[in-house]
Protein backbone atom coordinates (compact mmCIF):
# COMPACT_ATOMS: atom_id res chain seq x y z
CA UNK A 1 0.00 0.00 0.00
CA UNK A 2 1.00 3.63 -0.65
CA UNK A 3 3.38 4.73 2.19
CA UNK A 4 0.53 7.63 2.78
CA UNK A 5 -2.66 5.33 2.96
CA UNK A 6 -3.98 5.35 6.39
CA UNK A 7 -4.29 2.16 8.20
CA UNK A 8 -7.81 1.72 8.31
CA UNK A 9 -8.70 -1.33 5.99
CA UNK A 10 -8.58 -4.88 7.43
CA UNK A 11 -8.24 -7.65 5.32
CA UNK A 12 -9.27 -8.77 2.64
CA UNK A 13 -10.18 -5.46 1.66
CA UNK A 14 -6.42 -4.17 2.75
CA UNK A 15 -4.89 -6.45 0.61
CA UNK A 16 -6.78 -5.89 -2.70
CA UNK A 17 -5.50 -2.13 -1.76
CA UNK A 18 -1.89 -3.12 -1.40
CA UNK A 19 -2.28 -4.60 -4.57
CA UNK A 20 -3.11 -1.52 -6.42
CA UNK A 21 -0.36 -1.06 -9.11
CA UNK A 22 2.53 1.13 -8.51
CA UNK A 23 1.59 4.47 -10.60
CA UNK A 24 -1.63 4.33 -8.85
CA UNK A 25 -0.72 3.83 -5.45
CA UNK A 26 1.77 6.91 -5.79
CA UNK A 27 -0.86 9.45 -6.98
CA UNK A 28 -3.85 8.03 -4.86
CA UNK A 29 -6.29 10.68 -3.62
CA UNK A 30 -9.60 8.75 -3.12
CA UNK A 31 -10.69 5.60 -2.18
CA UNK A 32 -14.80 4.75 -2.23
CA UNK A 33 -15.77 2.37 -0.19
CA UNK A 34 -19.37 1.63 -0.47
CA UNK A 35 -20.71 -1.52 1.30
CA UNK A 36 -21.90 -4.77 -1.62
CA UNK A 37 -20.70 -2.05 -4.28
CA UNK A 38 -17.55 -2.07 -6.28
CA UNK A 39 -14.31 -0.72 -4.86
CA UNK A 40 -13.41 2.79 -6.41
CA UNK A 41 -10.32 4.83 -6.48
CA UNK A 42 -9.05 7.84 -7.28
CA UNK A 43 -5.76 8.59 -9.00
CA UNK A 44 -4.09 11.48 -10.69
CA UNK A 45 -7.51 13.23 -11.38
CA UNK A 46 -9.20 10.32 -12.47
CA UNK A 47 -11.29 7.18 -11.28
CA UNK A 48 -11.22 3.92 -11.51
CA UNK A 49 -12.56 0.11 -10.32
CA UNK A 50 -10.25 -1.61 -8.54
CA UNK A 51 -10.41 -5.63 -9.08
CA UNK A 52 -9.91 -8.31 -6.10
CA UNK A 53 -6.08 -8.38 -7.66
CA UNK A 54 -5.73 -5.08 -7.37
CA UNK A 55 -6.09 -4.28 -10.92
CA UNK A 56 -7.63 -1.39 -12.27
CA UNK A 57 -10.97 -1.40 -14.52
CA UNK A 58 -12.93 0.89 -16.44
CA UNK A 59 -15.95 -1.60 -15.83
CA UNK A 60 -17.57 -2.10 -12.03
CA UNK A 61 -18.78 -5.31 -12.74
CA UNK A 62 -15.81 -7.61 -12.16
CA UNK A 63 -14.28 -4.89 -9.34
CA UNK A 64 -14.55 -6.39 -5.58
CA UNK A 65 -17.15 -5.35 -3.63
CA UNK A 66 -16.03 -5.27 -0.32
CA UNK A 67 -18.79 -6.89 2.61
CA UNK A 68 -20.27 -5.65 5.51
CA UNK A 69 -17.76 -6.79 7.98
CA UNK A 70 -15.28 -4.94 6.58
CA UNK A 71 -17.22 -1.87 6.18
CA UNK A 72 -18.02 -2.47 10.24
CA UNK A 73 -14.61 -2.09 10.90
CA UNK A 74 -13.68 0.03 8.93
CA UNK A 75 -16.85 2.62 11.10
CA UNK A 76 -14.74 1.47 13.94
CA UNK A 77 -11.16 2.51 12.88
CA UNK A 78 -12.27 5.30 11.67
CA UNK A 79 -14.31 6.66 14.49
CA UNK A 80 -11.10 4.94 16.67
CA UNK A 81 -13.82 2.60 17.89
CA UNK A 82 -15.91 4.97 19.80
CA UNK A 83 -19.06 6.57 17.64
CA UNK A 84 -20.65 8.74 20.71
CA UNK A 85 -16.78 10.65 20.26
CA UNK A 86 -17.55 12.18 17.34
CA UNK A 87 -21.19 12.70 17.25
CA UNK A 88 -20.66 16.15 16.22
CA UNK A 89 -18.40 15.25 13.32
CA UNK A 90 -21.31 12.70 11.97
CA UNK A 91 -23.11 15.68 12.10
CA UNK A 92 -21.20 17.30 9.20
CA UNK A 93 -21.18 14.37 7.41
CA UNK A 94 -17.03 13.69 7.97
CA UNK A 95 -14.65 12.73 10.32
CA UNK A 96 -10.51 13.58 9.61
CA UNK A 97 -7.94 11.04 11.21
CA UNK A 98 -4.66 10.26 12.28
CA UNK A 99 -2.18 11.68 9.06
CA UNK A 100 -5.68 14.45 8.25
CA UNK A 101 -6.78 12.14 5.87
CA UNK A 102 -10.59 13.06 5.68
CA UNK A 103 -13.07 10.61 5.57
CA UNK A 104 -16.63 11.43 4.29
CA UNK A 105 -19.65 9.55 5.25
CA UNK A 106 -22.64 8.76 3.79
CA UNK A 107 -25.38 6.63 5.13
CA UNK A 108 -29.08 7.28 6.58
CA UNK A 109 -29.53 10.56 8.48
CA UNK A 110 -31.21 10.61 12.01
CA UNK A 111 -33.21 13.91 12.37
CA UNK A 112 -34.26 15.98 15.28
CA UNK A 113 -36.35 18.18 15.28
CA UNK A 114 -36.12 18.98 11.67
CA UNK A 115 -32.19 18.80 11.42
CA UNK A 116 -29.69 16.23 11.17
CA UNK A 117 -28.68 14.56 14.22
CA UNK A 118 -26.54 12.09 13.41
CA UNK A 119 -26.05 9.41 10.57
CA UNK A 120 -26.70 5.49 11.26
CA UNK A 121 -26.41 2.85 8.77
CA UNK A 122 -23.25 4.25 7.35
CA UNK A 123 -22.34 2.20 4.33
CA UNK A 124 -20.22 4.78 1.98
CA UNK A 125 -16.91 6.17 2.88
CA UNK A 126 -14.37 8.33 0.93
CA UNK A 127 -11.17 8.46 2.16
CA UNK A 128 -9.16 11.33 0.93
CA UNK A 129 -5.82 10.86 1.24
CA UNK A 130 -4.28 14.40 2.37
CA UNK A 131 -0.35 15.27 1.64
CA UNK A 132 1.92 17.72 2.11
CA UNK A 133 3.62 19.18 -1.06
CA UNK A 134 6.28 21.26 0.32
CA UNK A 135 7.02 23.86 -2.64
CA UNK A 136 3.59 24.08 -4.15
CA UNK A 137 3.32 27.64 -2.82
CA UNK A 138 6.53 29.05 -4.22
CA UNK A 139 4.85 29.99 -7.19
CA UNK A 140 1.59 31.53 -6.21
CA UNK A 141 3.21 33.60 -2.90
CA UNK A 142 5.31 36.18 -4.92
CA UNK A 143 1.35 36.89 -7.08
CA UNK A 144 -0.19 37.96 -3.54
CA UNK A 145 3.00 39.98 -2.13
CA UNK A 146 1.69 43.40 -0.46
CA UNK A 147 5.24 45.29 -0.78
CA UNK A 148 4.03 48.24 0.77
CA UNK A 149 3.22 46.50 4.01
CA UNK A 150 5.92 43.32 3.58
CA UNK A 151 3.43 40.86 3.98
CA UNK A 152 0.59 39.10 1.88
CA UNK A 153 -2.62 40.47 0.53
CA UNK A 154 -6.02 39.62 1.71
CA UNK A 155 -6.17 36.13 -0.22
CA UNK A 156 -9.14 33.76 -1.19
CA UNK A 157 -7.96 30.52 -2.76
CA UNK A 158 -10.87 29.16 -5.58
CA UNK A 159 -11.12 26.11 -7.17
CA UNK A 160 -13.65 22.80 -7.21
CA UNK A 161 -13.11 20.56 -4.94
CA UNK A 162 -10.45 17.92 -5.08
CA UNK A 163 -7.74 20.32 -6.95
CA UNK A 164 -5.88 20.81 -3.85
CA UNK A 165 -6.92 24.27 -2.16
CA UNK A 166 -5.78 22.64 0.97
CA UNK A 167 -2.69 21.71 0.12
CA UNK A 168 -1.81 24.66 -1.11
CA UNK A 169 -3.39 26.68 1.81
CA UNK A 170 -1.18 24.37 3.97
CA UNK A 171 1.69 25.44 2.39
CA UNK A 172 1.32 28.95 1.68
CA UNK A 173 1.04 28.94 5.67
CA UNK A 174 4.11 27.33 6.17
CA UNK A 175 5.84 29.77 3.86
CA UNK A 176 4.35 32.52 5.45
CA UNK A 177 5.18 31.53 9.39
CA UNK A 178 9.23 30.23 7.79
CA UNK A 179 9.21 33.58 5.66
CA UNK A 180 10.04 32.18 2.43
CA UNK A 181 8.62 34.31 0.03
CA UNK A 182 9.98 33.26 -2.71
CA UNK A 183 10.75 36.60 -4.13
CA UNK A 184 13.78 38.62 -4.16
CA UNK A 185 12.59 41.76 -3.28
CA UNK A 186 10.79 40.14 -0.06
CA UNK A 187 14.22 38.04 1.22
CA UNK A 188 14.41 40.19 4.46
CA UNK A 189 11.00 40.35 5.41
CA UNK A 190 11.29 37.55 8.33
CA UNK A 191 8.37 35.12 8.75
CA UNK A 192 5.11 36.90 10.29
CA UNK A 193 2.64 35.62 13.06
CA UNK A 194 0.25 33.05 10.87
CA UNK A 195 -3.04 32.12 13.12
CA UNK A 196 -4.83 28.79 11.85
CA UNK A 197 -8.46 28.18 12.25
CA UNK A 198 -8.80 24.73 11.48
CA UNK A 199 -12.81 23.84 12.06
CA UNK A 200 -12.05 20.12 10.04
CA UNK A 201 -8.61 19.29 11.08
CA UNK A 202 -7.84 19.14 7.88
CA UNK A 203 -4.61 22.11 7.55
CA UNK A 204 -2.63 20.50 10.31
CA UNK A 205 -4.42 17.74 11.19
CA UNK A 206 -3.73 18.02 14.59
CA UNK A 207 -2.88 14.95 17.21
CA UNK A 208 -3.77 16.04 20.58
CA UNK A 209 -3.20 19.95 19.38
CA UNK A 210 0.22 19.34 17.78
CA UNK A 211 0.23 19.48 14.02
CA UNK A 212 1.33 16.50 11.85
CA UNK A 213 2.19 18.82 9.06
CA UNK A 214 4.91 21.62 8.92
CA UNK A 215 3.08 24.58 9.15
CA UNK A 216 6.18 26.50 10.15
CA UNK A 217 7.29 27.92 13.20
CA UNK A 218 5.49 31.44 14.16
CA UNK A 219 2.11 29.43 13.11
CA UNK A 220 -0.86 28.80 16.20
CA UNK A 221 -3.87 26.55 15.73
CA UNK A 222 -7.09 26.55 16.84
CA UNK A 223 -8.04 22.67 16.14
CA UNK A 224 -11.71 22.20 15.21
CA UNK A 225 -12.74 25.57 16.10
CA UNK A 226 -15.81 26.82 14.56
CA UNK A 227 -14.26 29.58 12.20
CA UNK A 228 -16.22 32.40 12.90
CA UNK A 229 -15.65 32.09 16.71
CA UNK A 230 -12.04 30.69 16.32
CA UNK A 231 -11.13 33.94 14.09
CA UNK A 232 -12.18 36.07 16.70
CA UNK A 233 -10.91 34.23 19.89
CA UNK A 234 -7.36 34.40 17.30
CA UNK A 235 -7.54 38.42 17.30
CA UNK A 236 -8.21 38.71 20.75
CA UNK A 237 -5.70 35.80 21.91
CA UNK A 238 -3.08 35.36 19.18
CA UNK A 239 -2.19 38.71 17.88
CA UNK A 240 -1.42 37.20 14.44
CA UNK A 241 -0.27 39.03 11.07
CA UNK A 242 -1.95 36.80 8.85
CA UNK A 243 -4.78 34.75 9.41
CA UNK A 244 -6.07 31.23 7.07
CA UNK A 245 -8.72 29.32 7.04
CA UNK A 246 -10.43 26.92 5.00
CA UNK A 247 -13.56 26.75 3.10
CA UNK A 248 -15.51 29.87 3.72
CA UNK A 249 -18.82 30.79 2.68
CA UNK A 250 -21.18 31.42 5.47
CA UNK A 251 -22.63 34.27 6.37
CA UNK A 252 -20.95 33.80 10.17
CA UNK A 253 -17.63 33.69 8.50
CA UNK A 254 -17.86 36.90 6.62
CA UNK A 255 -18.52 38.91 9.54
CA UNK A 256 -15.63 37.37 11.19
CA UNK A 257 -13.38 37.97 8.33
CA UNK A 258 -14.50 41.77 7.95
CA UNK A 259 -14.02 41.93 11.80
CA UNK A 260 -9.98 40.51 10.92
CA UNK A 261 -9.39 42.87 8.12
CA UNK A 262 -10.24 45.80 9.81
CA UNK A 263 -8.11 44.63 12.84
CA UNK A 264 -5.23 44.85 10.29
CA UNK A 265 -4.58 41.21 10.15
CA UNK A 266 -4.30 39.60 6.58
CA UNK A 267 -6.71 36.91 5.53
CA UNK A 268 -5.69 33.82 3.58
CA UNK A 269 -8.77 31.78 2.94
CA UNK A 270 -9.81 28.93 0.46
CA UNK A 271 -13.53 28.80 -0.95
CA UNK A 272 -15.28 26.10 -3.43
CA UNK A 273 -15.95 27.60 -6.43
CA UNK A 274 -15.25 26.56 -10.19
CA UNK A 275 -14.14 29.97 -10.96
CA UNK A 276 -14.16 33.85 -10.41
CA UNK A 277 -17.81 34.06 -12.27
CA UNK A 278 -19.03 31.57 -9.42
CA UNK A 279 -17.69 33.80 -6.68
CA UNK A 280 -19.40 36.28 -7.68
CA UNK A 281 -22.36 33.87 -8.18
CA UNK A 282 -22.35 32.81 -4.04
CA UNK A 283 -24.07 35.86 -2.37
CA UNK A 284 -21.81 35.53 0.60
CA UNK A 285 -18.20 35.33 -1.71
CA UNK A 286 -20.38 38.24 -3.75
CA UNK A 287 -20.98 40.30 -1.30
CA UNK A 288 -17.51 40.15 0.30
CA UNK A 289 -15.43 40.69 -2.94
CA UNK A 290 -17.78 43.82 -3.99
CA UNK A 291 -16.65 45.27 -0.77
CA UNK A 292 -13.33 44.62 -1.67
CA UNK A 293 -12.48 42.65 1.04
CA UNK A 294 -9.90 40.72 -1.09
CA UNK A 295 -6.80 42.05 -2.70
CA UNK A 296 -5.76 39.12 -5.08
CA UNK A 297 -7.90 35.48 -6.47
CA UNK A 298 -5.86 32.57 -6.74
CA UNK A 299 -7.40 30.06 -9.01
CA UNK A 300 -6.28 26.55 -9.14
CA UNK A 301 -7.07 24.25 -11.84
CA UNK A 302 -5.91 20.66 -13.10
CA UNK A 303 -5.15 19.07 -16.00
CA UNK A 304 -4.20 15.63 -15.93
CA UNK A 305 -2.16 15.27 -12.77
CA UNK A 306 -1.20 18.29 -12.81
CA UNK A 307 -2.43 21.65 -10.97
CA UNK A 308 -2.04 24.71 -12.55
CA UNK A 309 -2.56 28.16 -10.65
CA UNK A 310 -3.46 31.85 -11.81
CA UNK A 311 -3.65 34.57 -9.88
CA UNK A 312 -5.75 37.42 -10.39
CA UNK A 313 -5.71 40.65 -8.04
CA UNK A 314 -8.64 42.00 -7.11
CA UNK A 315 -8.28 45.32 -9.29
CA UNK A 316 -8.35 43.59 -12.53
CA UNK A 317 -11.60 41.63 -11.36
CA UNK A 318 -13.99 44.59 -9.88
CA UNK A 319 -13.49 45.95 -13.68
CA UNK A 320 -13.89 42.78 -15.42
CA UNK A 321 -17.58 41.78 -13.31
CA UNK A 322 -19.10 45.52 -12.44
CA UNK A 323 -19.32 46.29 -16.12
CA UNK A 324 -20.90 42.59 -16.92
CA UNK A 325 -24.63 41.82 -16.34
CA UNK A 326 -24.84 38.90 -14.33
CA UNK A 327 -27.63 36.62 -15.16
CA UNK A 328 -29.74 34.93 -12.30
CA UNK A 329 -29.70 31.44 -13.88
CA UNK A 330 -27.42 29.62 -15.80
CA UNK A 331 -28.65 27.25 -17.93
CA UNK A 332 -26.86 24.16 -17.64
CA UNK A 333 -25.44 24.37 -21.20
CA UNK A 334 -23.51 27.13 -19.92
CA UNK A 335 -22.05 24.97 -17.04
CA UNK A 336 -21.33 22.25 -19.65
CA UNK A 337 -19.77 24.83 -21.93
CA UNK A 338 -17.97 26.08 -19.63
CA UNK A 339 -16.34 22.98 -17.44
CA UNK A 340 -15.29 20.36 -20.04
CA UNK A 341 -15.87 16.52 -18.55
CA UNK A 342 -12.37 15.28 -18.36
CA UNK B 1 8.27 -41.25 61.21
CA UNK B 2 7.77 -41.08 57.63
CA UNK B 3 4.29 -41.60 58.16
CA UNK B 4 3.83 -38.60 60.13
CA UNK B 5 5.60 -36.19 57.63
CA UNK B 6 3.20 -38.17 55.46
CA UNK B 7 0.15 -37.39 57.45
CA UNK B 8 1.52 -33.25 57.82
CA UNK B 9 2.21 -33.09 54.19
CA UNK B 10 -1.64 -34.00 53.24
CA UNK B 11 -3.05 -31.91 56.47
CA UNK B 12 -0.86 -29.24 54.77
CA UNK B 13 -2.43 -29.54 51.55
CA UNK B 14 -6.04 -30.05 52.67
CA UNK B 15 -5.53 -26.41 54.48
CA UNK B 16 -4.08 -24.53 52.03
CA UNK B 17 -6.58 -25.94 49.55
CA UNK B 18 -9.41 -24.67 51.92
CA UNK B 19 -7.81 -21.67 52.36
CA UNK B 20 -7.39 -20.63 48.88
CA UNK B 21 -11.15 -21.74 48.25
CA UNK B 22 -11.94 -18.96 51.21
CA UNK B 23 -10.09 -16.64 49.48
CA UNK B 24 -11.69 -16.97 46.04
CA UNK B 25 -14.86 -16.26 48.10
CA UNK B 26 -13.75 -13.06 49.44
CA UNK B 27 -12.20 -11.75 46.32
CA UNK B 28 -15.28 -12.54 44.16
CA UNK B 29 -17.41 -9.41 45.80
CA UNK B 30 -14.33 -7.39 45.90
CA UNK B 31 -13.44 -7.71 41.95
CA UNK B 32 -16.85 -7.05 41.11
CA UNK B 33 -17.05 -3.62 42.96
CA UNK B 34 -13.52 -3.13 41.20
CA UNK B 35 -15.21 -3.70 38.29
CA UNK B 36 -18.32 -1.48 39.23
CA UNK B 37 -16.01 1.48 39.86
CA UNK B 38 -13.99 0.87 36.72
CA UNK B 39 -17.92 1.18 34.72
CA UNK B 40 -18.59 4.16 36.99
CA UNK B 41 -15.48 5.95 35.42
CA UNK B 42 -16.37 5.03 32.07
CA UNK B 43 -19.44 6.42 32.27
CA UNK B 44 -17.62 9.71 32.92
CA UNK B 45 -15.06 9.33 30.24
CA UNK B 46 -17.83 8.75 27.52
CA UNK B 47 -20.56 11.68 29.21
CA UNK B 48 -17.90 14.09 30.03
CA UNK B 49 -14.76 13.55 28.51
CA UNK B 50 -16.68 12.13 25.20
CA UNK B 51 -12.88 10.07 25.06
CA UNK B 52 -11.92 7.41 22.53
CA UNK B 53 -12.86 3.83 23.89
CA UNK B 54 -9.10 3.07 23.58
CA UNK B 55 -7.82 5.87 25.73
CA UNK B 56 -10.60 5.53 28.05
CA UNK B 57 -10.17 1.89 28.72
CA UNK B 58 -6.23 3.06 29.18
CA UNK B 59 -7.51 4.86 32.13
CA UNK B 60 -9.56 2.56 33.80
CA UNK B 61 -7.12 0.24 34.33
CA UNK B 62 -4.79 2.48 35.79
CA UNK B 63 -8.22 3.14 38.59
CA UNK B 64 -8.25 0.36 39.30
CA UNK B 65 -5.92 -3.16 40.58
CA UNK B 66 -5.17 -5.83 39.39
CA UNK B 67 -6.78 -8.69 37.86
CA UNK B 68 -9.19 -6.45 36.58
CA UNK B 69 -7.00 -3.61 35.42
CA UNK B 70 -5.23 -5.86 33.48
CA UNK B 71 -8.24 -6.74 31.39
CA UNK B 72 -9.16 -3.40 30.65
CA UNK B 73 -5.20 -2.88 30.02
CA UNK B 74 -5.05 -5.73 27.43
CA UNK B 75 -8.08 -4.48 25.53
CA UNK B 76 -7.08 -0.89 25.08
CA UNK B 77 -3.81 -2.62 24.14
CA UNK B 78 -5.08 -4.42 21.39
CA UNK B 79 -7.31 -1.50 20.19
CA UNK B 80 -4.68 0.90 19.83
CA UNK B 81 -2.30 -1.73 18.43
CA UNK B 82 -5.44 -2.36 15.77
CA UNK B 83 -5.10 -6.17 16.52
CA UNK B 84 -8.34 -6.93 15.66
CA UNK B 85 -11.36 -5.86 13.23
CA UNK B 86 -13.85 -4.78 16.23
CA UNK B 87 -14.31 -3.84 19.80
CA UNK B 88 -16.53 -7.12 19.75
CA UNK B 89 -14.32 -9.56 18.84
CA UNK B 90 -11.07 -7.64 20.65
CA UNK B 91 -13.26 -7.46 24.00
CA UNK B 92 -14.52 -10.85 23.63
CA UNK B 93 -11.33 -12.50 23.18
CA UNK B 94 -9.31 -10.47 26.09
CA UNK B 95 -12.37 -11.98 28.52
CA UNK B 96 -11.91 -15.33 27.30
CA UNK B 97 -8.10 -15.23 27.87
CA UNK B 98 -7.87 -13.04 30.97
CA UNK B 99 -10.94 -14.23 32.97
CA UNK B 100 -9.60 -17.04 34.75
CA UNK B 101 -7.19 -14.84 36.48
CA UNK B 102 -9.92 -13.32 38.22
CA UNK B 103 -11.85 -14.54 40.95
CA UNK B 104 -14.97 -13.62 39.13
CA UNK B 105 -17.95 -16.34 37.41
CA UNK B 106 -19.95 -16.06 34.70
CA UNK B 107 -22.50 -14.19 35.16
CA UNK B 108 -20.63 -11.33 35.93
CA UNK B 109 -18.57 -12.17 32.77
CA UNK B 110 -21.65 -12.34 30.36
CA UNK B 111 -22.45 -9.22 31.65
CA UNK B 112 -19.18 -7.70 30.76
CA UNK B 113 -19.10 -9.64 27.37
CA UNK B 114 -22.35 -7.96 26.86
CA UNK B 115 -21.60 -4.67 27.47
CA UNK B 116 -18.57 -5.21 24.79
CA UNK B 117 -20.65 -6.43 22.19
CA UNK B 118 -22.52 -2.66 22.55
CA UNK B 119 -19.33 -0.74 23.21
CA UNK B 120 -18.36 2.19 20.91
CA UNK B 121 -21.41 1.34 18.47
CA UNK B 122 -23.52 3.75 19.17
CA UNK B 123 -24.39 7.30 20.32
CA UNK B 124 -23.58 8.97 23.74
CA UNK B 125 -26.80 8.36 25.48
CA UNK B 126 -27.24 4.41 24.43
CA UNK B 127 -23.52 4.20 25.31
CA UNK B 128 -24.16 5.54 28.94
CA UNK B 129 -27.63 3.29 29.49
CA UNK B 130 -25.63 0.12 28.31
CA UNK B 131 -22.63 0.90 30.71
CA UNK B 132 -25.53 1.43 33.72
CA UNK B 133 -27.39 -1.57 33.07
CA UNK B 134 -24.06 -3.54 32.81
CA UNK B 135 -23.26 -1.61 36.33
CA UNK B 136 -26.68 -2.51 37.29
CA UNK B 137 -26.71 -6.53 36.49
CA UNK B 138 -22.67 -6.44 38.28
CA UNK B 139 -24.43 -4.84 41.43
CA UNK B 140 -27.05 -7.68 41.73
CA UNK B 141 -24.08 -10.15 40.99
CA UNK B 142 -22.27 -8.55 44.08
CA UNK B 143 -25.41 -9.28 46.41
CA UNK B 144 -25.44 -12.45 45.68
CA UNK B 145 -21.48 -12.61 45.92
CA UNK B 146 -21.27 -11.00 49.50
CA UNK B 147 -24.14 -13.56 50.29
CA UNK B 148 -22.46 -16.37 49.09
CA UNK B 149 -18.95 -15.03 50.76
CA UNK B 150 -20.81 -14.88 54.18
CA UNK B 151 -22.13 -18.34 53.62
CA UNK B 152 -18.83 -20.19 52.44
CA UNK B 153 -16.07 -18.63 52.92
CA UNK B 154 -15.97 -19.69 56.61
CA UNK B 155 -17.01 -23.14 56.03
CA UNK B 156 -14.74 -23.79 53.18
CA UNK B 157 -11.74 -23.06 55.49
CA UNK B 158 -13.35 -25.10 57.97
CA UNK B 159 -13.94 -27.90 55.37
CA UNK B 160 -10.12 -27.54 53.99
CA UNK B 161 -8.63 -28.88 57.29
CA UNK B 162 -10.91 -31.22 58.55
CA UNK B 163 -11.55 -33.16 54.98
CA UNK B 164 -7.81 -33.06 55.18
CA UNK B 165 -7.59 -34.55 58.59
CA UNK B 166 -10.34 -37.28 57.77
CA UNK B 167 -8.14 -38.55 54.72
CA UNK B 168 -5.12 -38.60 57.64
CA UNK B 169 -7.44 -40.75 59.77
CA UNK B 170 -9.15 -42.85 57.00
CA UNK B 171 -4.93 -43.82 55.81
CA UNK B 172 -3.86 -43.66 59.36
Amino acid sequence: MAPNVPDLFVHPLRGVLERLPEHAAMTLEEIRVRENRPLEIGYAGRYAFVRPDGSLAADGRSAYAPGREECRALLERVTRHSLYAVEEELKRGYITVEGGHRVGLAGRAVLERGTVARLKDITGFNVRIARARGGCAAAVLPGILDFRERTVRHTLIVSPPQQGKTTLLRDLIRCISAGEWSHAAAAGWGGRKVGVVDERSEIGACEAGIPSFDLGPRTDILDACPKAEGIMMMIRSMSPEVIAVDEIGRQEDADALAEALHAGVRVVATAHAADLEDVFSRPVLAGMAERGMFGAYVLLSRSGGKVEHRVIAAEQTSREFKSRPKPAIRSPDAFAAERPVP
Amino acid sequence: MIRFAGAMLVLLAGTLIGYAQAARFAARPRQIRQLIHALQRLETEIQYGQTPLPEALARLAGVVPEPVSGLFANIAGQLEQRAGPTVREIWERAIAGGWSRTAMKTPEREALARLGATLGGSGREDQLKHVRLAMLQLQAEETAAREEQQRYEKMSRSLGVLGAALVVIVLL
